[in-house]
């Protein structure tokens, strides 16, 4: 049995770092921007520019590639079938046939593409909350949201709501650690036969979580009311966010290289 | 007829920034109809020493058998060892999830593939053991008080029928008469002969009850013997995560000014040995 404590997805890994400690706000636009310019990308010298600029990032941020690698584990069986999908489901030139399955060049030529694209948006994506907390992750988030206050937007109580549920990620998947330990030693057996037979099987691990869960979020209303908390007016800030000339730069320099690389792409198209 | 642990280390997500070394090098054992406490600072490894005694855990290295079989990643000697060896967490109340009490005591029996009777057995015998009569056979597990739930949580690990129970701070958050009654089923289950592997921070628990104490400190075993033993050491010099229990101190103290009484954490023999030596 495999248990969850292999690191999860994206989890916040604090590492001293030039790109851990940038405004999360640039970080966050830049993710954007980085995320627009994957999905733009159509050629293979596209894919490969944007692998040198991820390998660079992360070379920076002093996060072993390892980690990377296993934290994007989980979504590798969702990007396959993506591929797959695409691989028999895509009119066109047949290459190769066997019975009703055919697989096509365009075929071929979508599951490749999909597949990079998707992987490179997970890694982005995973990138930023490898290397900002998820208190920084909501501060900039709200703070990038305020400007649509003035029209209702509830952007605090958005944050508020983030940070709490990424503070209690960890938790949750320590909580279901413990109760899929205590079941298996019970003789459990979480993971054999078909999906449904282990749907059924975890159960047992279901049903304990969510009342914990409950539990604990029950808890934490009572103890933010009894300090207090009445939502975002008039609440001050310990670390208020700063935007620093790296940031600008930092920015500046992801909004070139996506432009650049796709003007090249454009002009490389035949 | 043991748990036999040799050379025991265990790393947490190894090759990643995340790495801990919980245990580096652990010697320790347990016997059938023994009662062993283990005792340590917070974070010396004790759970993670749990979780290896039935394969919960696979050892980064070094070995951990129980009665002749050695714990490894195959799936066969995994089940075997689980069912002898029952893990109880901490706050294990918080693992139910059936609809009534019966059914969860019964998850682990049908696990093990048990006959229908012998579940029902299994069962019985085993609320009994935890003093929940029939009447609440059919309740629902959630409905139950906190020292019931607990109980039950117990009784639905015993109702495999393990040789060897592992407990880790059993005792946490009862009030003290739930207490006293979880520690009797322990002695009582000890005298049946199964052996008692007792996590604790209680020194007046690991002293009192315990016949070896083992005590582990950074990933280390430390020390290991039997009470009287850990508390010379103890009075010898401090043992990071352990304390004197008052009562000792108490005796330490009257010794200092001049009464015979012995070193003792039994408040009993205590009390005998001070109108002993007044009456002198
Ligand atoms: N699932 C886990 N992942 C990573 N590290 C862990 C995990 N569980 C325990 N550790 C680390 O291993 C070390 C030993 O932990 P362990 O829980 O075994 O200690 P303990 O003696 O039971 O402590 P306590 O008295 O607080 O329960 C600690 O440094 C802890 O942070
Ligand atoms: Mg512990």
């Amino acid at each position: 049995m495999k248990f969850l404590n292999n690191m999860t997805l994206g989890q916040y890994v604090p590492v001293d770092s030039q790109i851990h400690s940038l405004d999360p706000r640039s970080k966050i636009i830049a993710t954007i921007v980085c995320l627009t310019g994957v999905f733009l990308v159509r050629e293979p010298y596209g894919f490969l520019s944007w692998g040198l600029f991820f390998v660079l990032i992360v070379s920076v941020s002093r996060l072993p590639g390892s980690l990377i690698i296993s934290s994007s584990r989980p979504v590798w069986i969702l990007i396959a079938f993506t591929s797959v999908i695409h691989l028999f489901f895509t009119k066109g030139v047949p290459v190769f046939s066997w019975g009703i399955l055919e697989i096509t060049r365009e075929g071929l030529d979508m599951a490749v593409r999909m597949g990079l694209r998707l992987l490179m948006l997970v890694l982005f994506a995973g990138f930023l909350t490898l290397t900002t907390s998820p208190t920084e992750l909501a501060d900039g988030l709200e703070s990038l949201f305020s400007p649509l206050k003035r029209f209702g937007f509830p952007a605090h109580e958005l944050a508020m709501m983030m940070t709490i549920a990424l503070r209690f990620i960890p938790t949750l998947l320590n909580e279901t650690e413990r109760i899929m330990k205590a079941q298996i030693a019970r003789g459990a057996d979480l993971d054999r036969g078909g999906p449904l037979r282990r749907l059924r099987a975890f159960i047992p691990v279901l049903v304990p979580l969510f009342v914990i869960v409950f539990q604990r979020a029950d808890d934490l209303a009572t103890a933010m009311e009894a300090r207090n908390y009445t939502g975002g007016e008039g609440r001050t800030r310990m670390y208020p966010l700063r935007w620093s000339v790296t940031d600008s730069g930092v920015l500046m320099l992801t909004l070139l290289f996506a432009i650049a690389v796709s003007l090249l792409e454009k002009r490389l198209m035949p | 007829m043991s748990i036999t642990v040799r050379d025991l280390v265990h790393v947490y997500h190894p090759g990643t920034p995340l790495e801990t070394k919980a245990l580096n090098g652990v010697e320790f054992e347990a016997e059938k109809g023994k009662w062993v406490a283990v005792v340590g600072h917070t974070g010396s490894g004790k759970s993670t020493l749990a979780q290896h005694l039935n394969g919960l855990l696979l050892p980064s290295s070094g070995s951990v058998s129980i009665d002749g079989i050695t714990i490894g990643p195959g799936e066969k000697s995994l089940r075997a060892v689980r069912q002898k060896v029952g893990l109880v967490f901490q706050y294990p109340e918080q693992q139910l999830f059936e609809e009534t009490v019966f059914q969860e005591v019964a998850f682990g029996p049908k696990n093990w593939g048990f006959t229908p009777e012998e579940i029902k057995n299994e069962v019985e015998k085993s609320l009994a053991q935890v003093g929940i009569g029939p009447e609440l056979f059919g309740a629902n597990p959630f409905r139950l008080s906190g020292g019931q739930k607990r109980r039950v949580a117990i009784a639905s690990v015993l109702s495999s029928r393990p040789d060897y129970l592992v407990l880790d701070e059993p005792t946490a958050g009862l009030d003290s008469s739930g207490k006293k009654q979880l520690l009797s089923l322990l002695v009582d289950l000890k005298s049946l002969g199964k052996g008692i592997v007792h996590v604790t921070h209680d020194m007046d628990l690991a002293l009192g009850l315990a016949d070896m104490v083992f005590v582990l400190d950074d990933g280390k075993s430390l020390l290991w013997g039997p009470p009287e033993l850990i508390l010379w050491e103890l009075l010898e010099r401090d043992i990071r995560g352990l304390v004197i229990p008052p009562l000792v101190r108490f005796a330490g103290r009257l010794r200092d000014l001049g009464f015979e009484v012995p070193l003792t954490w039994d408040p009993i023999r205590l009390a005998e040995a001070i109108s002993g030596s007044r009456r002198k």
